[in-house]
């Protein structure tokens, strides 16, 4: 057997020394390639996307996006669904540690934060700055959006492109709740005063770490630890306050905190059966979209806590070894097109807020994006305006681990 | 005389070279897969950096919060799911087997057989959270819960539901497997023997047919084991997450987005090979304990009058042992096909408020897809799997097999089954990787044979192995040829068992899971990966439409199957 584990190490070593070679003899760097021609060779292609798939709206607005990619460039775009985006990150190291740099099963896939940084650490992604060549990118804005440039304060460096932006909204029934708590310290209150009613769901779901991360934020003395990396900080003098939160709510918890719901959209299932009094979600639109499609009663409404919540951008990103990157990037540049992030953002579709910038648009879409419908329970841009910038992505495992250490034994 | 000893040699020689072969086929990559993840787990994988053997990823495991509850829950759900399974089972044909009526009971046993485990658990779920339609049904004239309560039930802490929901699907497999081995017993002459002796009739069945079926029964029990000690897709969501079961922790360290969690995982897979073979251990200990106890009461003669006082009663019971579990898991089954129609329907409402389609429109590009994947790997591995365990069965007569000089071992054919999948896919992704080889339709059904295979043989082996050679001979006097034989004589006959292992087969590829994940590379998606998609919260709606049609196609290939027998069998009565 150890042959073959050797094996791939040594094949890998070939197509890097071809690779070499190669560009010894062609010295034309890569971006002199038009995005014409890139469209060109796109035509036929099949682009493998790994997005999460546990959202109906998320997965029809990808669907709606494969049909025009069809229609306008022949790219046949191949949903694969997942359940956690580290699956799509295990199966590209997979294909790395076997040598496969080229012909990859992964061709896009939707990430941000942890999994980016982690991607990017590993050289897991292509790497020539391909999203800033994208025509569509000339209309974002990172003056007033510097999130597009630096994902969870890792910097992008053109290695993944905008799809959308995000932030954590919180959402009760109000006929359980009349007035919604709007901070860590009201919410223990509430948790307290009403025992079995709230939840989050259970690390490492994203949104169940950003809650942690959000209580974090709210809590500590001073924010500014988390922005650097967290090993060089004093872990237990900044996550002291969270644990210490978590253990006074701990046995007031949904089931007295020994199951969790397993990500956001369980939440909402739980909340419009009235298991649960609140949910939470990174799309602002989400219970909106609950109450047009009969999931969530109307009497559902969002909140955000006075200190502002977390918000962060979404991304695409092409791996190292895709097989359609030149379809990649064609379908990179229409996510992030106007008219997708038009659609995109209307509430009966997804909800999602563009990453573009309004005065670099046309005259038309600029209007177009001000008609954009919100729905009874999404807050109003002026509403969310107040936003908490992620923590360093080395702030996960730690709180994670922590998590894992005191409450995974229930 | 020579020429005849010549002749076996030729055949024996035949034999194992064929058993060479599917032993490559179908043994080797599993054994692979386990010797690469054997390596990583101390430490020594270059490609991320491992480059020295050391004993840190074993520790790292060790040390891993709540490890010692993970390996427990996954040890005694096991040990807890095959023995009721095995007791219902038992406790049922002792009451029923004489009576008649099982035969009955296998056919309408036959869709809970074929329905893929994610299917079953959905449909629990569905049917006892707290939300469910139990407490939707009570609520809120009779329990006055205008929410839904707030206790733990599926999932529970103690793994109540998963053991529930691992029976539903077991109490059919070992029934039909007790069946078949039965068939080879003088069991109703054992019986007689022992109630002319005054003992009632369960006491015979536990002291005289139990015993002796047992042995015959062992591979399918420890199948039945090694399923329950590694299972992931119905553990997913019927076991609790506090810490949940072990192969559960380890495909999430596989799963990791920090690669260095792989060797953890590595070793953590390690971890659970040796968990299944303590589990192993441990029921045999267990076995070997029932049969010296079973033993001293015959020995004692003690005849346990008081069981045959009322035998209606404890007839009803041994009924219910396996009809209640199985009642349930159709009735979750029916609460899967409302919600699939459902349009708007809230606690505390029994009855969807709004019904619709949307479920079959909205989403149904990929549902179709994954459907048409389902039966496209699942007919062709079963098809070849039928074909290999014909030609196998041929080259190999009975002799070989059984008797005391046994030549020839099947054994190395269910290695797939007696290994958990969790310990060996991750290597055998890296290697399929290195040959380029992943994310084909031709590997994937490759890697469901492996799973197929053994349950073909399982299923059609004992009937092939017991053909009346005198109808073999009745041909080659009429100058029939072997393989004209075989399609004129033999195919026609044993049409009936050849169409049930194919459907057997075919249900076995559809609710594979973590094979189609590892090998399929994400791109290839079938009905069961599908419906754990959307379980993790999609709509129940949508998982309702994925689960009625994970129902629907195994079901239809029963049918078709049975109509393709009956067809024959007919035609061949007419003629």
């Amino acid at each position: 057997m150890l042959p073959a584990i050797l094996r791939p190490f040594i094949v890998s070593l070939a197509p890097l020394l071809i690779a070499l070679c190669l560009t010894a003899i062609s010295s034309a760097p890569l971006r002199a390639e038009s995005f014409a021609e890139v469209t060109r060779l796109a035509r036929g292609q099949t682009v493998y996307f790994n997005a999460w798939g546990g959202s109906p709206s998320i997965n029809a607005y990808i669907g709606w996006a494969g049909e025009q990619l069809k229609q306008r460039y022949g790219i046949t775009l191949v949903h694969v669904k997942l359940t956690d985006t580290s699956e799509a990150v295990s199966r590209i190291l997979a294909e790395k540690v076997a040598g496969k740099s080229s012909g990859g099963s992964v061709d896009l896939i939707w990430v941000n934060g942890e999994n980016f940084a982690s991607l990017k650490r590993d050289g897991l992604l292509r790497a020539d700055d391909w999203a800033f060549g994208l025509p569509s990118f000339a209309y974002t804005d990172s003056k007033t959006l510097p999130a597009i440039l630096s994902d969870f304060a890792v910097p992008t460096d053109g290695q993944e492109s905008p799809w959308g932006r995000a932030q954590l909204v919180f959402a009760y029934d109000s006929r359980y709740a009349e007035t919604p708590p709007r901070s860590a310290a009201a919410l223990a209150k509430w948790i307290g005063a009403n025992p079995g009613r709230f939840s989050y769901p259970q690390p490492p779901d994203f949104t169940g770490t950003s809650f942690l991360k959000q209580i974090a934020l709210e809590l500590a003395p001073d924010r500014s630890v988390f922005m650097m990396p967290a090993e060089t900080a004093d872990k237990d003098a900044a996550l002291g306050p969270l644990w210490q939160w978590l253990e006074t709510v701990h046995p007031d918890l949904w089931r007295g905190g020994t199951s969790y719901p397993a990500n956001y959209t369980d939440m909402v299932q739980l909340l419009g059966d009235g298991e649960l009094s609140f949910a939470m979600a990174f799309n602002p639109a989400e219970f909106s979209n609950g109450i047009a499609s009969g999931v969530l009663p109307e009497t559902v409404r969002s909140y955000i806590h006075q200190g502002g919540t977390l918000a962060n951008v979404h991304f695409v990103a092409i791996p190292f070894n895709a097989s359609a990157s030149e379809a990649a990037r064609v379908t990179a540049d229409f996510l992030l097109s106007p008219e997708a992030q038009l659609r995109k953002a209307r509430a009966d579709i997804w909800g999602d807020p563009t990453v573009l910038a309004m005065h670099r648009l046309p005259q038309d879409m600029q209007k177009a994006f001000t008609r954009v419908v919100r729905g009874p329970a999404t807050l109003s841009e002026a509403e969310l305006g107040r936003t908490l910038p992620e923590p360093h992505p080395s702030w996960v495992a730690v709180i994670e681990e922590g998590w894992n250490r005191r409450f995974l034994l229930r | 005389m020579a020429i005849m000893m010549k002749k076996q040699g030729m055949s024996l020689l035949l034999a194992k070279g064929a058993r060479f072969l599917l032993f490559g086929l179908i043994a080797g990559p599993v054994i692979a897969g386990t010797l690469g993840i054997i390596v990583p787990a101390f430490g020594w994988f270059p490609p991320l950096g491992g480059v020295a053997f050391s004993l840190a990823p074993i520790q790292a495991v060790l040390d891993a919060p709540g490890i010692w509850q993970s390996v427990w829950l996954s040890l005694s759900t096991a040990l807890l799911a095959t023995g009721l399974s095995y007791f219902c089972v038992m406790m049922f044909l002792a009451v029923m087997w004489q009576r008649g009526g099982v035969r009955w009971l296998v056919r309408a046993l036959a869709p809970l057989l074929s329905v893929p485990h994610i299917t079953i658990a959905v449909g629990l779920l569905f049917l006892l959270q707290p939300s469910g339609w139990i407490a939707r049904l009570i609520s809120p004239a009779l329990s006055g819960w205008e929410r839904p309560p707030i206790f733990g039930i599926v999932p529970d802490d103690y793994g109540i539901a998963l053991i529930f929901g691992l029976m539903v699907k077991e109490i059919p497999f070992l029934l039909l497997m007790a069946l078949s081995g039965l068939n080879q017993l003088p069991a109703h002459q054992w019986i007689a023997t022992s109630r002319s002796l005054g003992y009632g009739p369960v006491s015979s069945w536990c002291l005289i047919v139990q015993p002796n079926l047992a042995p015959r029964l062992l591979l399918a029990v420890l199948i039945v084991l090694i399923f329950c000690v590694s299972v992931v897709d119905m553990a997913l969501i019927l076991a609790p997450t506090t810490p949940p079961p072990l192969s559960l922790r380890v495909l999430s360290w596989f799963q990791d987005p920090d690669l260095s969690a792989r060797f953890t995982a590595s070793a953590g897979a390690l971890f659970h090979v040796i968990l299944a073979g303590v589990t192993v251990c441990l029921w045999l200990v267990l076995r070997r304990l029932c049969g010296i106890i079973l033993r001293s009461v015959v020995r004692f003669g003690i005849r346990f009058q008081l069981l045959n006082i009322s035998s209606r009663p404890l007839c009803f019971l041994g009924v219910m042992l396996v009809a209640l579990p199985c009642a349930i898991g159709a009735l979750g089954l029916g609460v899967s096909l409302v919600w699939s129609v459902a349009e708007v329907w809230r606690f505390p409402d029994t009855l969807p408020a709004r019904w619709g389609l949307s479920a079959w429109s909205a989403g149904s590009v990929s549902l179709w897809d994954a459907a048409i994947n389902t039966i496209v790997v699942g007919v062709s591995s079963a098809a070849i799997a039928l074909c290999m365990v014909i030609v196998w069965c041929e080259l190999t007569p009975a002799a070989y097999i059984k008797g005391q000089r046994k030549k020839i071992t099947e054994i190395p054919f269910y290695i797939p089954l007696l290994v958990p999948q969790i310990a060996f896919l991750f290597g055998l992704q890296i290697m399929l990787v290195w040959l380029d080889l992943d994310g084909l339709y031709i590997t994937l059904i490759w890697a469901h044979l492996l799973f197929v295979f053994p349950y073909v043989l399982l299923s059609l082996g004992p009937a092939w192995r017991r053909w009346d050679n005198r109808l073999d001979d009745v041909g080659a006097a009429l100058g029939a040829g072997r393989i004209e034989r075989l399609i004129r004589i033999k195919l026609p006959v044993l049409i009936t068992p050849i169409m049930t292992s194919l459907a057997i087969g075919f249900a076995v590829s559809a609710a594979l899971y973590l094979p189609t994940i590892f090998v399929g590379g994400g791109r290839i998606i079938t009905l069961t990966t599908e419906a754990v998609t959307l379980a993790s919260g999609a709509g129940r709606q949508n998982l309702g439409a994925a689960t009625a049609l994970q129902m629907a196609l195994p079901l239809l290939i029963f049918l078709c199957a049975d109509a393709v027998s009956r067809r024959r069998l007919s035609g061949t009565g007419s003629a």
